[in-house]
């Protein structure tokens, strides 16, 4: 027990107090730090990849615009990926979308373990904060080959899915 | 409490702390004798539940995860009551079968309601999106992290204390010779119904902080897969304390999936061992005789 964090062995203690003090700092924890409705409005995010090479590799590109169609720029993005058939067991490593040469456009590359449908999400940290999932066919390409991934209806299985066979 | 990690740690330590709580809802009633593939149903009734009311009815988080872990509990209990006097291999059976049929439920219904930014509900086989409860009052995924932690850890300190007592004594004798149970004075219907619904209570809170921290749901995500593996999770840590199924998910999303030790094996690895451990360590890792021996271990390093 002494090895652990206080506030986790403070939760077996025999200590009355110990467990007060564990109790508060777990509820600080679930205060939020802010209780205020959402500020600003919701941005248009529109999400385009393509999958190339062995993984496969997942190209994204997300185009970040406000309402008024003007882009957003300097946004802080992170894009993830599960797989719906297996959530939380496949842990892919998300990435940073960086911008590119046009406004409001950041890219990202996501490295997958398999072809199959998979659910892309668009993480914002700023200026809004912002969360998008967006569900893609993503298939293997033969050779230097780049397929788009084509959104899908969740749920839905082509023979493809999981199998490694790859198109042209 | 999790801030200055990056997204993907963060990712991942809220990903085992959710399979933790599925792992340890289906250790509960393995505890008592019972196997059940079908714990992703509850799973999933808990996410859509606490969807609902926090998205739809914008009721506060903790309320719209209570609403969830009840409603989990009573389904549960619910699809105990005719199956729990079964053998354990037709209840397994029929979780797997509830399991699916619960599936395809959430596939077919349509429950949407207006919201500022357009409908908002689950939406058959399209999922339920906007799960926005988060984002609106701008929680960090790595503050987030930090309740489903607390969550967890409240969860594995009550289950360890209840180990302690008459309760804890009386649900791991009825797993272990259900007759010697009963000739105890034990009711062990009654008490496998208890675990049924506290099962089912715990697997739809791992399921409401999911849907909260992805923001989107579908059926999809309820395959029998995610059952099995919450089993596999508890087998394998092993089922002499709760601390067991959490060395699991240590062990495969912690290790093996995340460390990519065995990369493209890693399921040939996990189901491997699984295998192997009910040949030959058929109450896991940290089963009660690895319990006993830290426990004594302990005792003889404070005398």
């Amino acid at each position: 027990m002494n090895s652990m964090p206080y506030w986790i062995s403070a939760c077996f203690s025999k200590s009355v107090q110990h467990k007060r003090l564990a109790f508060a700092l777990c509820l600080s924890a679930m205060l939020p730090p802010a209780f205020s409705a959402e500020s600003g409005e919701r941005p248009q995010i529109g999400l385009q990849c393509v999958a190339s090479g062995p993984g496969p590799s997942l190209d994204c590109v997300v185009d970040l615009q406000r309402k008024d169609g003007s882009p957003i720029e300097r946004a802080q993005i992170t894009l993830g990926a599960l797989m719906p058939s297996m959530p939380m067991a496949h842990t892919i490593k998300p990435v940073t979308a960086r911008p590119t040469n046009q406004a409001g456009k950041y890219q990202g590359t996501l490295l997958l373990e398999m072809p199959g449908v998979w659910s892309i999400e668009v993480d914002i940290a700023a200026p809004v904060r912002e969360k998008v999932v967006r569900n893609l066919m993503v298939e293997t390409c033969k050779g230097d080959a780049r397929c788009p991934a084509n959104p899908v209806k969740p749920g839905e299985k082509t023979p493809e899915h999981g199998s490694g066979k790859g198109k042209h | 409490m999790a801030n200055g990690l990056d997204p993907h740690t963060v990712g991942l330590l809220s990903n085992m702390s959710i399979m933790a709580l599925l792992a340890l809802s289906a250790y509960l009633l393995l505890l008592v004798g019972r196997i059940s593939f079908g714990q992703q149903a509850f799973f999933g009734v808990g996410a859509y539940a606490a969807g609902i009311l926090s998205s739809m009815f914008q009721a506060p988080i903790v309320l719209a995860l209570g609403v969830g872990m009840a409603a989990g509990a009573l389904l549960s209990w619910l699809l105990a009551l005719p199956t729990m006097a079964l053998s354990g291999l037709q209840y397994a059976v029929a979780t797997l079968a509830v399991g699916e049929l619960a599936r395809i439920i959430l596939s077919g219904w349509h429950w949407q309601v207006a919201a500022p930014h357009g409908w908002v509900g689950p939406d058959g086989i399209d999922g339920f999106r906007e799960i926005r409860w988060l984002l609106e009052r701008d929680v960090t995924p790595a503050h987030f992290l930090g309740w489903i932690a607390c969550a967890l850890l409240a969860v594995l300190v009550l289950l360890m204390r209840t180990e302690r007592t008459r309760l804890g004594v009386a649900l791991r004798m009825t797993g272990q010779d259900e007759t010697l149970a009963a000739t105890q004075g034990i009711d062990v219907i009654r008490l496998r119904l208890f675990a049924a619904a506290a099962a089912g209570a715990l697997a739809a809170l791992g399921g409401g902080l999911y849907a909260h921290r992805t923001t989107y749901i579908e059926p999809a995500l309820f395959d029998p897969m995610l059952g099995v593996h919450a089993v596999g999770y508890a087998l394998l840590g092993g089922l002499g304390s709760a601390l067991g199924p959490l060395l699991g998910v240590v062990f495969d999303l912690g290790l093996l999936d995340a460390t990519e030790v065995f990369h493209g094996w890693r399921m040939v690895i996990f189901g491997g061992l699984v295998a192997l451990f009910l040949r030959w360590r058929p109450r896991g890792l940290l089963d009660e005789r690895a319990v006993q021996w830290f426990v004594q271990l302990s005792s003889n390093k404070r005398s």
